[in-house]
């Protein structure tokens, strides 16, 4: 249950600093956004194999790495909550399986995108797609845990199960391409990563279109961990107003 | 006329930067929106609180 302290960060007043903070986060995504768009159309060079819409890469690799992020927030978070049965641990939690959602659909969207021109088809069974689209379903069975659980407190607890156990798929899509004959293309970040395998100009665009992502990423995570404070506020409000004095009986 | 090589398939690359934006979009303003319509909700039930509470009771906020 909301203690008065959470009520009040969820309230208007206490929300005004948040304002500014999220107002602060999407005006940086936004500025970085732009200079990211300049950057992959006018900076990058163009593959000479896979021609212009290689530059879905610049998408499509920070989508990816960004929704892994989630999925280990998620990891850390559960495994916190089920040891403190802290609220802002399974609101964190809660958050960043959502935003992970989001990220890892439209990895697979893009990459979808990306496979028609180069492979010749929309989607192929290959190791990388096929884990990632698992990936996909274990965080929407997660979220459909904490809508569908009988209560809040217990949806917690199963979406918590959920959200630590679903993390052993992240390495599995890591190094799917390593491990499966995979027509996918090789890691270019990480430790599979191969040094020289990217042109230098193309590796610092992904890196800075990695960053640009990572502040769309967390303006996402600090607004649905705000929206969910604020749902819990309104919960405890109306209990207290339509419940507390029934219950006292 | 000369066929270009590698393909531009320039549709496909709007095609995936345009759903990414929607995506976030969308996301986004739903978000923003439904925490904007349930902060309306606690002024409005800690409004009400307060009303029935009377004059001098501590204030939630």
């Amino acid at each position: 249950m909301a203690s008065t302290e959470d009520v009040r960060t969820a309230t208007p007043s206490g929300s005004g600093r948040k304002a500014y903070v999220t107002g602060g986060l999407i005006g940086v995504a936004a500025l970085l956004m732009l200079a990211d768009l300049y950057l992959i159309f006018l900076v990058a060079p163009t593959d000479a194999v896979l021609g212009q819409v290689q530059r879905i890469f610049y998408f499509h690799v920070p989508m990816a790495i960004l929704s892994f992020l989630s999925f280990f927030i998620v990891f850390v978070a559960s495994i916190g909550y089920l040891i403190r049965r802290s609220r802002k641990l399974d609101s964190l939690a809660h958050a960043a399986a959502e935003v992970g959602v989001v990220f890892v659909t439209l990895a697979l969207i893009t990459g979808v995108i990306w496979a028609r021109p180069v492979w010749g088809v929309w989607w192929t069974w290959e190791p990388r797609l096929t884990t990632t689209l698992i990936l996909w379903l274990i965080y929407v069975a997660y979220l459909m845990v904490r809508s569908y659980a009988p209560n809040r407190a217990r949806g917690a607890v199963y979406a918590a199960v959920v959200g630590i156990i679903g993390f052993v798929d992240v390495p599995i899509v890591y190094y799917s391409v390593q491990w499966w004959r995979s027509i996918h293309p090789s890691a270019v970040v990480g430790p599979l990563a191969e040094s020289g395998s990217l042109h230098p100009t193309m590796q610092a665009v992904l890196l800075f279109s990695f960053l640009t992502f990572l502040a769309l990423f967390v303006y996402l995570l600090v607004e649905r961990m705000a929206l969910r404070n604020t749902e819990d506020a309104v919960r405890e409000l109306r209990f207290r107003r339509f419940d507390a004095p029934n219950s006292q009986d | 006329m000369t066929e270009q090589f590698p393909p531009a398939n320039l549709a496909f690359l709007a095609a995936a930067f345009a759903v990414t934006w929607i995506v976030f979009f969308v996301y986004a303003f739903f978000v923003s929106r439904r925490r904007q319509e349930l902060e309306q909700e606690v002024r409005d039930l800690q409004r009400a609180a307060d009303r029935e509470d009377g004059p001098g009771q501590a204030e939630v906020g």
